[in-house]
């Protein structure tokens, strides 16, 4: 590889892995120093970006572990949408109020407590709008597993928006 | 308005067979303030989706990486253009070239005004000068013929 730098080709994958690192370990100075980490460790193996078929897969998967690894230092885990209290929520309105915006947050708050795989695939798929086939890389898994984890965190919200 | 569309791909959406494409039109859809009250309930979702995507690293971030990888943080950004000798030299060519018009427009027109007077005061010159010769002693060919046409006249009334 020619012409590489940090600034131009490692440096824009910061926010997508920021971003990553953000719903795993629901911190942003944490997310932070994850990719932070993840971006350096990217670097300092840039010898080796030939052998790598996919550098944003790589960067994904490194961060992702980082993350994973402080998340389970601080105690935090997954715990399963079922278990979250959805009794006090209220349709929305076509104004966003004050309490739509309440809502709004609620609806992250239930997509943060999906376990960790099936919140992942959600965020490289809705927000990153990745292939399966990328996310399958990026995670090691089968396009197949991709689309099961991803169905079974869409039903659960489906289910969670019909029931209020 | 027919939502029929928007529900077939909302259904297919939660049974993950939208390509990307079709979940960027749900996702426009729901952007939207005047959706149906039947399609009320999902927006949430794809405006809190919308909101995540926009959550970035803070702004002192990417200095901060550049200066432990060694790299010098962006002070300005502009784009850097070699330039060569002769360009470097460009504006001089112009300016040299604009002298060189201004001064060759300048002398064609001095010319053309010292040639219109020197030409008028010689005309007049002429002119007059033939002209006084005609009032005065009137031309050359009546003046030798005054001359030789008087004797013989002379001669003539003598010999009579």
């Amino acid at each position: 590889m020619d012409n590489i730098s940090f600034r131009t080709t490692v440096l824009p994958l910061g926010d997508r892995l920021f971003r990553l690192a953000l719903r795993i370990t629901m911190n942003r100075a944490e997310a932070e120093d994850v990719v932070q980490d993840t971006l350096l460790k990217v670097w300092e193996q840039r010898s080796q970006w030939e052998q790598i078929d996919n550098l944003e897969a790589f960067a994904i998967a490194t961060c992702r572990n980082r993350a994973l690894d402080i998340a389970k230092r601080a105690g935090r885990n997954t715990k399963s949408l079922d278990e979250v209290e959805t009794s006090h929520l209220t349709p929305l309105t076509s104004q966003p109020s004050l309490e739509a915006r309440e809502q709004l947050s609620l609806v992250r708050r239930l997509m943060d407590d999906l376990p960790e795989v099936q919140r992942t695939i959600m965020l490289l798929r809705d927000i990153e709008g990745k292939t399966y086939q990328e996310i399958a890389e990026a995670l090691g898994i089968s396009e197949t597993q991709v689309k099961v984890y991803l169905h079974r965190a869409r039903t659960k919200i489906k289910k969670w928006i019909i029931n209020i | 308005m027919d939502y029929k569309y928007i529900e077939q791909l909302l259904e297919r959406y939660w049974e993950c067979q939208t390509t990307r494409e079709e979940e960027t039109i749900l996702r426009n859809f729901f952007r939207q303030e005047d959706v149906p009250a039947s399609l009320l309930p999902y927006r949430q979702l794809f405006i809190e989706e919308d909101e995540m995507a926009n959550e970035h690293l803070s702004e002192d971030f990417q200095n901060r990486m550049l200066r432990l990888v060694g790299e010098e943080a962006p002070i300005q950004v502009c784009k850097a253009r070699r330039l060569t000798f002769m360009r470097r030299l460009r504006p001089l060519y112009r300016a040299a070239g604009l002298v060189a018009i201004m001064l060759t427009i300048g002398n064609a027109a001095y010319q053309s005004f010292s040639e219109e007077d020197a030409v008028a005061p010689q005309m007049a010159e002429s002119v007059s000068a033939d002209s006084l010769q005609h009032i005065t002693i009137g031309s050359p060919e009546q003046q030798s013929a005054s001359l030789t046409a008087q004797p013989t006249d002379t001669l003539d009334t003598f010999s009579r």
